[in-house]
This record gives C-alpha cells, structure tokens and sequence, in this order.
C-alpha cells in the first residue's frame, strides 16, 4: 500500500507540473480525508475566475485513500447489505408466517389438509369420556341488517363425532341483500383441532326481501385433541360467526385463503 | 377480510373440507331440521342422541341437491346405516 501511495503522490506532483494547480476551498476540505489531492483543470480550460468550473473538474488522481475511507465504504456496504436482506425479509414473511400459523395453530388458526378421513370409521369409538360443549355465536356487521342467530345455544358433542348445527338469517328489509361471512375459534389453540366439514362461510350468499333461511355447520372435533396437552383443561369451545354484507365479491376470489384447498 | 396486522393472536380462517352448502332457499329440508332442533331440546342438547335426525337432514339436503352425495360411512355416521 505505501509504495502505491507513494507512487500516486509523485503521479500527483507530476500533473501539478503540467497543470495549474488550485487551492480551491474544496480541496482544503478533501485534504483533512485525503493523503494528497488536488483539483486539477488542464491548462487551457481555466478561465480566470470561475466558481462554476471547479464543479465540471475532474479529481483525475485518487492520491492514497486512507484507512478511514476504507471502513467508511464497507460501513456502507454492510449497511446496504442489511437494508436488502431486511427487505427480503419482509417479503418473505407472508408466506413464511402464514405456513407457521398453520403448523402451530397460532392464533386459532385452522390447519389446512385435515382429510376427512380423519373422521372416525366407527363412531362408538368416540370418547365418551371426553366431552366438549361448543357454543354458537353469531354476529353481525353493524352495515348488515340481517338477523342472524345461532338455532342452539350449545351442543354436547364427544370428540370425533360429527356434528351438525344450526343458524338462522333473516332479511327484514325491502331488498336483497348479499352476505359473506367468516368465523372464529376460541381458545385459539383448539382452532387447530375443529374441522369443518361443510357450512356457509366464505361464500355469498343472497337473502331475498322478507327471506329466512337455515344455515348449517357439519363439524367435528379432531380425535387428536385429547392428545394435547394444551388443551388438557378445556372443555368447552366458542365457535363464532359474523355475518359481513358482500358488495363486491370479485375481489374475494383472488384471496389466497380461496385459492388453497377449495372444496 | 384477513390483514397481516402485528396482533399478537392473529386468527386465519380456512375453507370447509367440503365448500359451502348451497342455501336452503324453499326451506326443502326445514321439517327434519325441525325434527333435529326438537330432539337437542329435549335430550339437553346432546349430540349422541340425536345423530340419527341429523342424517336425516344430511340425507335430505343430498336428495334435494343442495349437498354433494357423500357416502354416510365417510360423514361419520357409520352406524346409523340400516344393514342392506
């Protein structure tokens, strides 16, 4: 390195020799990071004064960088580094997070790919012992004027028998109206355990002016629940739904909870 | 509907197995949802008891079209299926 600095400071005295050199304020400011630099205009381009033309010059040697500015780029390096892998990051992170929900069931969620084959063959199999009593819950947005309730309050259900329960919704108004609805489990934990089999969620569906109609959830409860240990002490689970008015269903249908295990 | 909001429980909804069932406009099947509400009223809403009501219902909304046929066996109700 010292041979190249000092190679790069005779290259520099050299051109000082061919060209006028100027002390410009700049280069006093450059000189406190700089071994030797000079701004340097050829001969023949320097007019007598003019502020505007240092701007245009060339700073044709780099006379030495010091350590300084070595650790200034790779700080810059690294820190560009970090940005991108952070950015990287965040992309990531919807895939990512939405593949961990579904393996540890994080904030009630459902998991995917339950078969139904996980329904139990012979149903007096069922532990009698481990009963559940899931309770209904209904809601609606306050846009939606349907009424909507649940038929029972709670159903006695063992785990691994299915299940069928009842809603109702009426549309007291003059018009149709379309509704969407989601649902929710509570505990969360036991979210990953109820597997429904078939029900009304997800999709539009239209309510004619003075129409009531019944709403079924076939369900059952994962034989695997008793196996965990987290839910040792429950014994009673919430099922909740809430109806939303649907108004421009197209955009629904590019949700990627529709286009993963439809039907 | 759902937004990756940084909520600490985040809930994440998923399909039913077998997609929606169809609405019961003409109410087709509404006398055996009756027959079932009638039965978890009376045994103190036990499902046990009344499975047999909702097969039938299930059995009606396939025969009416507003339900894919299933085998019964595969719907859990394996023993509720008169011996042929």
């Amino acid at each position: 390195m010292n041979r190249l600095s000092s190679f790069l400071q005779k290259q520099c005295r050299l051109f000082a020799h061919q060209a006028k050199i100027l002390q410009h304020p700049i280069s006093n400011h450059l000189k406190s990071q700089w071994v030797k630099a000079y701004i340097i205009l050829p001969k023949s381009s320097f007019p007598s004064a003019s502020i505007q033309k240092f701007n245009n010059c060339h700073i044709i040697q780099r006379c030495a960088h010091t350590q300084q500015e070595k650790q200034k780029r790779s700080t810059v390096y690294y820190v560009i580094a970090v940005l991108v892998f952070v950015t990287g990051l965040s992309y990531a992170a919807v895939p990512l997070y939405r593949l961990y929900c579904q393996a540890t069931s994080y904030g009630g969620t459902i998991s995917t790919g339950h078969d139904v084959s996980k329904i139990l063959e012979n149903p007096k199999e069922a532990k009698k012992d481990r009963l559940i009593t899931v309770k209904f819950n209904a809601d609606t947005a306050s846009s939606l004027t349907w009424n909507f309730r649940p038929q029972q309050t709670e159903l006695v259900v063992p785990v691994g028998e299915t299940a069928l329960a009842f809603y109702t919704a009426k549309n007291p108004t003059e018009h149709p109206i379309d509704g969407i609805s989601t649902y929710n489990v509570i505990p969360f934990e036991a979210g990953l355990y109820f597997n429904k089999i078939q029900c009304f969620c997800f999709e539009e569906q239209r309510l004619n002016p003075h129409e009531q109609v019944d709403l079924p959830v076939f369900f059952y409860i994962d034989p695997e629940f008793v196996d965990d240990p987290k839910l040792e002490n429950v014994d009673s689970i919430v099922l909740s739904y809430t109806f939303f008015e649907a108004k421009d269903t197209e955009k629904f249908q590019n949700l990627p909870i529709f286009q993963h295990n439809r039907g | 509907m759902n937004v990756m909001t940084s909520g600490s429980k985040q809930f994440k909804v998923t399909p039913p197995e077998k997609g929606s069932f169809p609405l019961d406009h003409e109410g087709e099947c509404k006398l055996f949802m009756i027959k079932y509400m009638r039965c978890l009223m009376e045994n103190d809403n036990q499902n046990s008891e009344c499975r047999k009501f909702s097969k039938d219902y299930l059995e009606c909304r396939m025969e009416k079209q507003l339900m894919s046929k299933e085998d019964l066996k595969k719907l859990g109700f394996a023993d509720l299926i008169p011996e042929v």
